[in-house]
């Protein structure tokens, strides 16, 4: 049946997310060493004799492998990702606390880089050869090489410091009070620095496939079809190039995602922004395996979410990849 | 119709070409690909322009729509469509010319085609943009159009996409999209060569129909003299960016005054002829022009060739009856007893060894089968019955064509054969021995495929590529190797300076060849030809056919020759298998198939050739083919040809599967309705 969801593809995935949480399980209790360490990080040494006891009785890892692996997917969908000895906390809840940061920083560049780069690329491939495309396809060449730290650095001590524009660390400002419309602009103006980071370096990425994407439709036979129907410019741009040439980036945007969650890591710490990206590097100078676990996981789920999304979307721009 | 009468009392052409000149500026090379033609169509006449690839027939063409690419095309000259000059012309008036006036079809119906969007929106966009109607009425019209142009229930498929639609129907949606705003000027790109002769048929009476009722103008572009000759009022010949030879059809066929359309003429096969033992050949390549020509293009092959025709470039001038006119200074030595293309005489082919017969292949119930579409678990037990059941022997030293339309196994049959995909049941015995699949011992059976660039390595030197069969099949001692190949360079009319360079720099027929000596070199019992001539020009596929009858009369190779085109089949073939979907429906030697065919679906085949004579072009009565080829995944039960039969009887043919019976001594027929 046309535009059903195809089952198969559902069960790939669903294959590959047990795939990323069955390797996440193994690793710790494959890996040389005490397990105890990478499951309860390496405070463990702090830890009293029943401390740690009560740990192994906990996590079970006294018991058969088969049952700590049941147990494992019990916990995951009972969301107990563990406790953070380092922290204090159970580790659920300080995913809670940073993964809306992040999902908003990421959220927001992902879209300002598909906008602009469908943009640049079909303005550029449309004007193909001319200064507008060579001056704007080594512009994004450039950028594509750009360091992030750097940029983000060069933001801060720019736009932050030199001009005083926007706040240069965090998400809010700390101890504000505000509230309503007031407390959303603090969070905006927090996110600006970042969310231009990440877009800026995503930009390129899109825009290059969108520009080459464009010029191969260009040179399809259904466009000299479309001229030779006495179709204008703007016609053959919107009514036929368009939609054919963005297929290809959707496919791109989705792997895009894998990238912008790894660039969090960096970002983030330039900004001290409490995300996800954060968590991490404080997770790995703070050697807690636990969290750093926990944190890949959802960003897997995320990546393999973002892939589904593209390819649902995909039988909705080309019918051809519809199942009949 | 008015005429519009000018000065001098003529009629004012509809399309006037003067002095076009195409160039081509390309970063590695120039390449002049119109080099100055002048031609008038006058108003609803059929007008063809034939040539092969290369001619500048397809580029003059572009160029009146202006759609070439401006940069690299620079084209010069005057194009005056109803006196108005359209090379001067703005983006704006070109729009407005374009799909209203003008409109144009071209070869491949599925690239030309958005697949993005509905076919009913694709046809009711002309109409949005020339006549402002509203979208619903735009969907009318191409109800409408569709119906018109004989798609069936074109209500219920005007919102179908082009992937749901089949190859001919989407040509005639292409059709339907360029008549929707009553143009006066069709021009059609090569519309069916990418179609089956059965579809081809169809499409070209459409076409003639449509003109007839819409009083087009219809510039009919091909490089096939048999489409042209049910078709054309007028001709024009293109070589190498030039026009050799223009005039009416039946002059031009009748009483050509230029060797090279005599030549093409000569040189294809043809069903309303005898069979020859060999085609006349025109010898060399067509010529790719890089410079501005200094005097005639043709002369280097021409046997009328001589000196002083390279020093003067050659205008078209009068010749014979009026308005048939040559680009040819030897053009009064021509004339209908002089045969500049000799033929080999006519009768068998020639047959290898002393006429004992050995059956070397030896098919027995061979089925393949592919999984129906990939994806969804609900089809997956479905399948494409791509070969179901055949039978075949092929004896030594001959050769057995296969025909059918495209889709109906003979290309899996030809892969099976050669082991490069797995039955799943049915024999398959060479000389005896059932197929090892082992891929280091498939020597015995060989293959040459369609496209001779696509199926070589480009990284690999034609020595390497000779040479690799010899290698894998330990044939030769290394120091060997090397004289082996050139041996096999010579065999196949190449020079030994060949070995060292790579496959680009050759022309295509000469890339057929380095296919044909790879496949020699593994000293094969049987070699399997996929269409091995239909990718190359016209003027170089009789070399080809003549190499491959040659060499199997001197080595006894068994053929399996499959091939679309029903005259080159009869002409290599001793014996002829038609295929239809997946299995074969008649079987004989060539003569009683081609002679006294007993299928309707062979009859049908043969009818839909066009002949190259327009005497008995366009008034035959005949047998035309309806729709297209039934899914294989899904074949009609009883016999499968009933649903597109002109002669099946409800209830027999509908329910009973015929068997292949010998009718006849080594006639094989699948027919309830022949009896025996």
């Amino acid at each position: 049946m046309k535009g059903l969801i195809d089952l198969r593809r559902l069960g790939q995935y669903a294959a590959a997310a047990a795939a990323a949480v069955t390797l996440n399980f193994l690793l710790p209790r494959l890996m040389p060493g005490n397990p105890l360490v990478l499951i309860a990080g390496v405070d463990v040494g702090l830890l009293t004799p029943e401390q740690r006891a009560e740990i192994i009785a906990r996590v079970g890892l006294d018991a058969p492998l088969w049952q700590q692996y049941l147990r494992y997917w019990a916990d995951i969908f009972t969301g107990d990702f563990g406790y953070s000895f380092r922290a204090s906390r159970p580790i659920v809840d300080m995913i809670r606390d940073r993964l809306p940061w992040t999902l908003l920083i990421t959220g927001l560049s992902l879209a300002i880089s598909a906008v602009a780069g469908v943009i640049l690329g079909a303005v550029s491939a449309w004007r193909r050869g001319s200064k507008t495309d060579l001056g704007m396809l080594s512009g994004m060449i450039a950028l594509e090489a750009l360091p992030p730290f750097w940029l983000g650095m060069l933001f801060i001590s720019i736009v932050s410091v030199q001009w005083g524009l926007l706040p240069s660390f965090g998400a809010v400002t700390p101890a504000s009070g505000l509230v309503g419309w007031e407390h959303i602009e603090d969070i905006l103006r927090h996110a600006v620095l970042p969310v231009a980071t990440l877009s800026i370096l995503s930009v390129p990425g899109v825009y290059l496939t969108m520009r080459y994407s464009m010029l191969e439709t260009l040179g399809e036979d259904y466009i000299r079809t479309a001229r030779a129907k006495g179709a204008g410019e703007g016609r053959v741009l919107f009514g036929h190039v368009a939609r054919n040439a963005i297929s290809p980036v959707i496919t791109v945007l989705a792997i895009r995602l894998g990238f912008a969650f790894g660039g969090t890591v960096i970002i983030e710490t330039v900004f001290s922004y409490p995300g996800l990206g954060r968590l991490v590097f404080e997770a790995v100078s703070g050697r807690d395996y636990p969290v750093m676990q926990a944190a890949f996981l959802v960003f897997t789920v995320a990546v393999l979410a973002a892939n589904l999304a593209a390819d649902l979307l995909y039988p909705l721009v080309d019918p051809r990849a519809r199942t009949s | 119709m008015t005429d519009v009468s000018v000065d001098h009392g003529k009629a004012v052409p509809l399309l006037e070409i003067e002095d076009l000149r195409v160039r081509f500026e390309l970063p590695t090379e120039v390449v002049h690909a119109v080099g100055g033609i002048s031609l008038e169509v006058a108003p609803s006449e059929i007008f063809a322009l034939v040539g092969e690839s290369g001619s500048g027939k397809s580029v003059s063409m572009l160029s009146v729509m202006g759609l070439l690419p401006s940069p690299p095309a620079a084209v010069s000259g005057s194009i005056r469509f109803e006196g108005r000059e359209v090379s001067g012309m703005s983006g704006r008036e070109l729009n407005r010319l374009r799909g209203r006036e003008a409109a144009m079809v071209f070869q491949e119906p599925m690239s030309s085609l958005n697949p993005v969007h509905r076919i009913g929106r694709q046809i009711g966009e002309s109409l949005r943009i020339h006549r402002g109607v509203t979208r619903s009425e735009a969907r009318r019209r191409a109800v409408y159009l569709l119906d018109r142009v004989g798609i069936p229930a074109a209500a219920s498929r005007v919102d179908d996409y082009p992937h749901e639609f089949s190859g001919g129907m989407r040509q005639r949606a292409m059709i339907a999209m360029a008549l929707a705003c009553d143009p006066k000027l069709l021009i059609a790109d090569e519309p069916t060569t990418a179609l089956d002769v059965t579809v081809q048929a169809q499409i070209i009476d459409l076409v003639r129909e449509l003109q007839a009722e819409y009083r087009l103008a219809v510039v009919w572009i091909t490089h096939d003299l048999g489409v042209v000759a049910e078709i054309a009022d007028r001709v024009a010949v293109m070589y190498a960016g030039r026009i050799l030879e223009t005039g009416p059809a039946s002059e031009i066929y009748g009483a050509t005054r230029h060797p090279y359309t005599s030549g093409l003429l000569r040189s294809i096969p043809r069903l309303d002829r005898q069979v020859t033992s060999r085609l006349a050949e025109i010898p060399g390549a067509p010529l790719k022009v890089s410079q501005e020509l200094r005097g005639c293009p043709f002369h280097q092959r021409c046997p009328l060739g001589q000196d002083d025709c390279g020093d003067a470039l050659p205008e078209l001038e009068a010749a014979g009856a009026p308005a048939h006119r040559s680009a040819c200074v030897h053009r009064d030595q021509m004339g209908p007893s002089i045969e500049l293309w000799p033929a080999g005489a006519a009768g068998e082919p020639r047959t290898y060894g002393d006429g004992r017969r050995e059956v070397v292949v030896s098919v027995r119930r061979l089925e393949v089968h592919f999984p129906a579409v990939r994806g969804s678990a609900r089809s997956r037990r479905r399948v494409v019955r791509a070969v179901d059941g055949v039978d075949l022997e092929i004896e030594r030293g001959r050769t057995l064509g296969l025909v059918g339309e495209s889709g109906c196994g003979k290309t899996t049959l030809g892969r099976a054969l050669a082991a490069l995909v797995r039955p799943v049941s049915g024999s398959i015995q060479i000389t005896g021995r059932p197929i090892d699949y082992r891929s280091g011992r498939r020597r015995v059976v060989q293959m040459i495929f369609q496209d001779p660039f696509s199926a070589m390595n480009p990284g690999m030197r034609v020595g390497d590529i000779i040479g690799e069969p010899l290698r894998i099949h330990r044939l030769a001692s290394k120091p060997r190797i090397q004289e082996r190949v050139l041996d096999l360079l010579e065999q196949v009319g190449l020079p030994p300076g060949a070995h060292g360079r790579y496959p680009h720099e050759f022309s295509g027929g000469q890339r057929q060849r380095i296919a044909v000596a790879r496949a020699l070199a593994a000293d094969p019992e049987v070699v399997v030809c996929d269409e091995p001539v239909s990718s190359l020009d016209v003027s170089v596929q009789a070399q080809v056919v003549n190499l491959l009858a040659d060499l199997q009369a001197g080595n006894g190779m068994a053929l399996l020759f499959i091939a679309h085109d029903l005259a080159v089949v009869r002409h290599i073939s001793h014996e002829v298998a038609v295929m239809y979907l997946g299995e074969i429906v008649e079987r004989a030697g060539r003569d009683r198939l081609y002679g006294s065919p007993l299928h309707p679906y062979t009859k049908a085949l043969l009818e839909a050739v066009p002949a190259p004579s327009p005497a008995v072009g366009p008034d035959r009565n005949r047998i035309r083919l309806t729709g297209d080829l039934p899914s294989p995944a899904d074949p009609p039960p009883g016999c499968r040809f009933h649903t597109r039969c002109p002669v099946a009887v409800e209830g027999l043919c509908s329910i009973r599967k015929p068997e292949l019976e010998e009718v006849r001594p080594g006639h094989w027929v699948s027919c309830h309705l022949v009896s025996r």
